[in-house]
Protein backbone atom coordinates (compact mmCIF):
# COMPACT_ATOMS: atom_id res chain seq x y z
CA UNK A 1 0.00 0.00 0.00
CA UNK A 2 1.90 3.11 -1.52
CA UNK A 3 1.14 6.85 -1.28
CA UNK A 4 1.97 8.08 -4.45
CA UNK A 5 1.26 11.97 -5.79
CA UNK A 6 0.50 13.70 -8.74
CA UNK A 7 0.83 16.96 -9.47
CA UNK A 8 -1.44 18.96 -11.22
CA UNK A 9 -0.93 22.36 -10.57
CA UNK A 10 -1.90 25.01 -13.24
CA UNK A 11 -3.60 22.00 -15.37
CA UNK A 12 -6.85 23.21 -17.08
CA UNK A 13 -9.73 20.66 -16.58
CA UNK A 14 -10.00 17.94 -18.69
CA UNK A 15 -5.30 16.78 -17.96
CA UNK A 16 -5.87 16.25 -14.56
CA UNK A 17 -8.58 13.60 -15.13
CA UNK A 18 -6.78 11.80 -17.72
CA UNK A 19 -3.42 11.36 -15.81
CA UNK A 20 -5.03 10.43 -12.83
CA UNK A 21 -6.42 7.68 -14.85
CA UNK A 22 -3.23 6.90 -16.86
CA UNK A 23 -1.76 6.91 -13.22
CA UNK A 24 -4.47 4.94 -11.53
CA UNK A 25 -3.92 2.16 -14.08
CA UNK A 26 -0.20 1.39 -12.36
CA UNK A 27 -1.40 1.24 -8.93
CA UNK A 28 -2.28 -1.59 -7.29
CA UNK A 29 -5.43 -2.31 -4.96
CA UNK A 30 -5.19 -0.20 -1.73
CA UNK A 31 -2.47 2.19 -3.08
CA UNK A 32 -3.33 5.95 -2.66
CA UNK A 33 -3.02 8.69 -5.21
CA UNK A 34 -3.01 12.06 -4.21
CA UNK A 35 -3.42 14.88 -6.99
CA UNK A 36 -3.19 18.60 -6.42
CA UNK A 37 -5.47 20.22 -8.36
CA UNK A 38 -5.92 24.12 -8.63
CA UNK A 39 -8.85 23.75 -11.78
CA UNK A 40 -12.14 23.85 -9.72
CA UNK A 41 -13.50 21.77 -12.95
CA UNK A 42 -11.06 19.54 -12.24
CA UNK A 43 -12.23 18.99 -8.86
CA UNK A 44 -15.71 18.24 -10.16
CA UNK A 45 -15.20 15.42 -12.62
CA UNK A 46 -12.21 13.57 -11.08
CA UNK A 47 -13.57 12.92 -8.44
CA UNK A 48 -16.93 12.40 -9.68
CA UNK A 49 -15.53 9.71 -12.05
CA UNK A 50 -13.39 7.65 -9.72
CA UNK A 51 -16.63 7.33 -7.56
CA UNK A 52 -18.20 5.69 -10.62
CA UNK A 53 -15.09 3.72 -10.99
CA UNK A 54 -15.71 2.22 -7.40
CA UNK A 55 -12.40 4.36 -5.28
CA UNK A 56 -12.68 5.43 -1.95
CA UNK A 57 -12.80 9.53 -2.54
CA UNK A 58 -11.83 12.55 -0.42
CA UNK A 59 -11.78 15.89 -1.95
CA UNK A 60 -9.62 18.60 0.53
CA UNK A 61 -9.42 22.07 0.07
CA UNK A 62 -6.06 22.39 1.16
CA UNK A 63 -5.91 26.49 0.09
CA UNK A 64 -7.80 29.05 -1.25
CA UNK A 65 -8.55 27.61 -4.61
CA UNK A 66 -6.21 24.66 -3.85
CA UNK A 67 -7.55 21.18 -3.80
CA UNK A 68 -5.86 17.75 -3.08
CA UNK A 69 -8.18 14.36 -3.93
CA UNK A 70 -7.21 11.80 -2.39
CA UNK A 71 -7.72 8.40 -4.26
CA UNK A 72 -7.68 5.07 -2.86
CA UNK A 73 -8.01 2.36 -5.55
CA UNK A 74 -10.55 -0.15 -5.54
CA UNK B 1 6.18 15.89 -4.63
CA UNK B 2 6.95 12.48 -4.55
CA UNK B 3 7.70 10.90 -1.29
CA UNK B 4 5.99 7.93 -1.68
CA UNK B 5 6.18 6.79 1.79
CA UNK B 6 5.28 3.27 1.90
CA UNK B 7 3.54 3.26 5.16
CA UNK B 8 -0.20 2.07 4.87
CA UNK B 9 -2.00 5.29 4.26
CA UNK B 10 -6.08 4.47 5.34
CA UNK B 11 -7.59 7.28 3.51
CA UNK B 12 -10.13 8.20 6.73
CA UNK B 13 -6.85 8.99 8.78
CA UNK B 14 -6.52 12.76 8.97
CA UNK B 15 -3.47 13.46 7.00
CA UNK B 16 -0.93 15.53 8.86
CA UNK B 17 -0.43 18.18 6.03
CA UNK B 18 0.12 21.28 7.58
CA UNK B 19 -2.84 23.25 6.34
CA UNK B 20 -1.94 27.20 5.93
CA UNK B 21 -4.02 29.20 7.72
CA UNK B 22 -6.65 30.51 4.73
CA UNK B 23 -7.63 34.19 4.77
CA UNK B 24 -10.83 35.16 5.34
CA UNK B 25 -12.82 36.71 1.95
CA UNK B 26 -16.07 37.60 3.28
CA UNK B 27 -15.12 41.57 3.78
CA UNK B 28 -13.46 41.54 -0.04
CA UNK B 29 -16.91 39.64 -1.36
CA UNK B 30 -19.17 42.46 0.49
CA UNK B 31 -16.78 44.97 -0.98
CA UNK B 32 -17.11 43.47 -4.41
CA UNK B 33 -20.82 43.43 -3.66
CA UNK B 34 -21.54 46.86 -2.49
CA UNK B 35 -19.26 48.22 -5.16
CA UNK B 36 -21.26 46.11 -8.07
CA UNK B 37 -24.81 47.79 -5.92
CA UNK B 38 -23.33 50.91 -6.21
CA UNK B 39 -22.35 51.03 -10.09
CA UNK B 40 -25.58 49.63 -10.58
CA UNK B 41 -27.56 51.91 -9.18
CA UNK B 42 -24.96 54.43 -10.90
CA UNK B 43 -25.25 52.97 -13.88
CA UNK B 44 -29.23 53.02 -13.79
CA UNK B 45 -29.40 56.74 -13.58
CA UNK B 46 -26.60 57.97 -15.48
CA UNK B 47 -27.04 55.39 -18.19
CA UNK B 48 -30.29 53.61 -18.27
CA UNK B 49 -31.76 50.77 -15.93
CA UNK B 50 -31.55 48.15 -18.45
CA UNK B 51 -27.79 48.31 -18.07
CA UNK B 52 -27.99 48.63 -14.64
CA UNK B 53 -30.43 45.33 -14.67
CA UNK B 54 -27.72 43.26 -17.36
CA UNK B 55 -25.23 44.07 -14.53
CA UNK B 56 -27.54 42.52 -11.86
CA UNK B 57 -28.29 39.60 -14.02
CA UNK B 58 -24.90 39.03 -15.12
CA UNK B 59 -23.62 38.64 -11.63
CA UNK B 60 -26.12 36.57 -10.67
CA UNK B 61 -25.57 34.40 -13.53
CA UNK B 62 -22.09 34.70 -12.48
CA UNK B 63 -22.58 33.37 -8.67
CA UNK B 64 -24.56 30.63 -9.95
CA UNK B 65 -21.92 29.37 -12.72
CA UNK B 66 -18.98 29.13 -9.74
CA UNK B 67 -20.87 27.72 -7.26
CA UNK B 68 -22.82 25.13 -9.21
CA UNK B 69 -19.60 24.05 -11.14
CA UNK B 70 -21.45 24.20 -14.36
CA UNK B 71 -19.58 23.90 -17.53
CA UNK B 72 -20.81 23.92 -21.08
CA UNK B 73 -17.14 22.32 -22.01
CA UNK B 74 -17.47 19.23 -19.59
CA UNK B 75 -21.01 18.61 -20.48
CA UNK B 76 -20.01 18.10 -24.02
CA UNK B 77 -16.62 17.04 -23.47
CA UNK B 78 -17.00 14.37 -20.21
CA UNK B 79 -19.08 11.94 -22.19
CA UNK B 80 -16.40 11.49 -24.53
CA UNK B 81 -13.48 11.28 -21.75
CA UNK B 82 -14.94 9.26 -18.81
CA UNK B 83 -18.89 8.53 -20.02
CA UNK B 84 -19.98 11.03 -16.86
CA UNK B 85 -23.30 12.82 -18.84
CA UNK B 86 -24.60 14.24 -15.38
CA UNK B 87 -22.98 17.87 -16.96
CA UNK B 88 -24.56 17.14 -20.49
CA UNK B 89 -28.32 15.99 -18.74
CA UNK B 90 -28.17 19.26 -16.88
CA UNK B 91 -27.47 20.83 -20.33
CA UNK B 92 -30.24 19.78 -21.31
CA UNK B 93 -32.35 20.15 -18.63
CA UNK B 94 -31.61 24.11 -18.92
CA UNK B 95 -32.26 23.84 -22.56
CA UNK B 96 -35.74 22.83 -22.09
CA UNK B 97 -36.32 24.81 -19.55
CA UNK B 98 -35.82 27.90 -21.38
CA UNK B 99 -37.05 26.77 -24.67
CA UNK B 100 -40.52 26.98 -22.70
CA UNK B 101 -39.59 30.26 -21.17
CA UNK B 102 -38.74 31.66 -24.96
CA UNK B 103 -41.68 30.18 -26.54
CA UNK B 104 -44.12 31.83 -23.56
CA UNK B 105 -42.45 35.38 -24.12
CA UNK B 106 -42.21 35.02 -27.62
CA UNK B 107 -46.02 33.69 -27.53
CA UNK B 108 -47.35 36.10 -25.65
CA UNK B 109 -45.79 38.58 -27.52
CA UNK B 110 -47.15 37.16 -30.81
CA UNK B 111 -50.83 36.52 -29.32
CA UNK B 112 -51.06 40.13 -28.74
CA UNK B 113 -50.17 41.16 -31.80
CA UNK B 114 -46.49 43.04 -30.43
CA UNK B 115 -43.41 42.25 -32.68
CA UNK B 116 -42.09 39.18 -31.57
CA UNK B 117 -38.48 40.18 -28.99
CA UNK B 118 -35.69 38.60 -30.01
CA UNK B 119 -36.32 37.66 -33.39
CA UNK B 120 -32.86 39.18 -34.69
CA UNK B 121 -31.13 36.14 -33.19
CA UNK B 122 -32.98 34.03 -35.56
CA UNK B 123 -29.67 33.21 -37.76
CA UNK B 124 -29.12 31.73 -41.24
CA UNK B 125 -27.83 28.09 -40.44
CA UNK B 126 -26.02 26.63 -42.90
CA UNK B 127 -22.72 24.70 -43.18
CA UNK B 128 -20.80 27.64 -41.41
CA UNK B 129 -22.84 26.96 -38.12
CA UNK B 130 -21.29 23.45 -38.34
CA UNK B 131 -17.94 24.53 -38.96
CA UNK B 132 -17.62 27.45 -36.48
CA UNK B 133 -19.72 24.59 -33.74
CA UNK B 134 -16.34 22.28 -34.81
CA UNK B 135 -13.57 24.75 -34.36
CA UNK B 136 -15.64 26.53 -31.01
CA UNK B 137 -15.30 22.81 -29.67
CA UNK B 138 -12.11 21.90 -30.27
CA UNK B 139 -10.56 25.72 -29.11
CA UNK B 140 -12.91 25.29 -25.89
CA UNK B 141 -11.55 21.80 -24.72
CA UNK B 142 -7.57 23.09 -25.39
CA UNK B 143 -8.64 26.35 -23.73
CA UNK B 144 -10.31 24.54 -20.36
CA UNK B 145 -13.07 26.44 -21.12
CA UNK B 146 -16.37 28.23 -22.94
CA UNK B 147 -16.82 31.70 -23.16
CA UNK B 148 -18.80 32.02 -19.35
CA UNK B 149 -16.18 29.09 -17.73
CA UNK B 150 -13.21 31.32 -19.08
CA UNK B 151 -14.16 34.03 -17.39
CA UNK B 152 -15.82 32.15 -14.50
CA UNK B 153 -11.92 30.67 -13.62
CA UNK B 154 -10.42 33.93 -14.46
CA UNK B 155 -12.32 35.17 -11.94
CA UNK B 156 -11.61 32.40 -9.65
CA UNK B 157 -7.90 32.70 -10.23
CA UNK B 158 -6.91 30.48 -12.79
CA UNK B 159 -3.50 31.92 -14.48
CA UNK B 160 -3.88 29.84 -17.47
CA UNK B 161 -7.01 30.80 -18.53
CA UNK B 162 -6.31 34.62 -18.21
CA UNK B 163 -4.38 33.87 -21.27
CA UNK B 164 -6.89 32.31 -22.86
CA UNK B 165 -8.96 35.19 -22.24
CA UNK B 166 -6.83 37.76 -23.64
CA UNK B 167 -6.89 35.28 -27.31
CA UNK B 168 -10.31 35.26 -26.68
CA UNK B 169 -10.83 38.99 -26.60
CA UNK B 170 -8.59 39.41 -29.82
CA UNK B 171 -10.24 36.31 -31.05
CA UNK B 172 -13.92 38.09 -30.48
CA UNK B 173 -12.68 41.54 -31.90
CA UNK B 174 -11.31 40.04 -34.99
CA UNK B 175 -14.66 38.14 -35.74
CA UNK B 176 -16.21 41.41 -35.02
CA UNK B 177 -14.20 42.76 -37.99
CA UNK B 178 -14.34 40.65 -40.60
CA UNK B 179 -17.83 39.65 -39.54
CA UNK B 180 -19.57 41.50 -42.46
CA UNK B 181 -17.53 40.16 -44.73
CA UNK B 182 -18.37 36.80 -44.07
CA UNK B 183 -22.22 37.61 -43.22
CA UNK B 184 -22.31 38.83 -46.98
CA UNK B 185 -20.56 36.22 -48.93
CA UNK B 186 -21.21 33.03 -46.93
CA UNK B 187 -23.83 33.31 -44.55
CA UNK B 188 -26.59 35.18 -45.45
CA UNK B 189 -28.29 33.39 -48.23
CA UNK B 190 -28.85 30.34 -46.13
CA UNK B 191 -32.68 30.08 -44.89
CA UNK B 192 -33.14 31.85 -41.31
CA UNK B 193 -35.37 29.13 -39.76
CA UNK B 194 -37.92 29.64 -37.08
CA UNK B 195 -39.55 26.13 -36.22
CA UNK B 196 -42.52 27.56 -34.92
CA UNK B 197 -43.05 29.10 -38.86
CA UNK B 198 -42.54 25.50 -39.57
CA UNK B 199 -44.58 23.48 -37.07
CA UNK B 200 -47.23 26.17 -35.29
CA UNK B 201 -46.29 27.19 -31.68
CA UNK B 202 -47.47 24.38 -30.13
CA UNK B 203 -45.66 21.72 -32.79
CA UNK B 204 -42.26 23.72 -32.47
CA UNK B 205 -42.10 23.26 -28.77
CA UNK B 206 -43.27 19.51 -28.44
CA UNK B 207 -40.74 18.71 -31.11
CA UNK B 208 -38.08 20.88 -29.61
CA UNK B 209 -39.18 19.00 -26.08
CA UNK B 210 -39.63 15.60 -27.67
CA UNK B 211 -35.56 16.14 -28.98
CA UNK B 212 -34.41 17.15 -25.95
CA UNK B 213 -35.82 14.10 -24.27
CA UNK B 214 -34.42 11.48 -26.12
CA UNK B 215 -31.12 13.68 -26.04
CA UNK B 216 -31.52 13.08 -22.24
CA UNK B 217 -32.46 9.38 -22.69
CA UNK B 218 -29.64 8.84 -25.00
CA UNK B 219 -26.99 10.51 -22.66
CA UNK B 220 -28.28 8.62 -19.74
CA UNK B 221 -28.01 4.93 -21.53
CA UNK B 222 -24.43 6.56 -22.60
CA UNK B 223 -23.68 7.22 -18.89
CA UNK B 224 -24.56 3.41 -18.12
CA UNK B 225 -22.86 1.62 -20.66
CA UNK B 226 -19.67 3.55 -20.46
CA UNK B 227 -19.22 3.10 -16.86
CA UNK B 228 -21.12 -0.15 -16.83
CA UNK B 229 -18.19 -1.58 -19.15
CA UNK B 230 -15.70 -0.10 -16.96
CA UNK B 231 -16.87 -1.32 -13.21
CA UNK B 232 -16.45 -4.63 -14.75
CA UNK B 233 -12.99 -4.09 -15.80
Amino acid sequence: MAEYELDCMGEACPVPLMKAEKKLKDLKSGDVLIVHIDHSCAMKNVPEWARTQGHNVEVDEVDDGEWDVIIEKA
Amino acid sequence: MSETASAPVRRSIPRTTKKKKRRNQLPIALIVLAVMIAAGILLSIFKSPTVGMFLMFGGCFGFVLQKSRFCFTASLRDPCITGSTSLTKAVLIAFALTSIGFTAIKYSAFASGQTIPGMSYVQPVSLATVVGGVMFGIGMVIAGGCASGTLMRVGEGFHMQVLALVFFIIGSLWGAHDMGWWNLNVIADSPRIFLPDVFGWMGAIVIQLLIIGCLYIAADLWERKKMGIKDEE
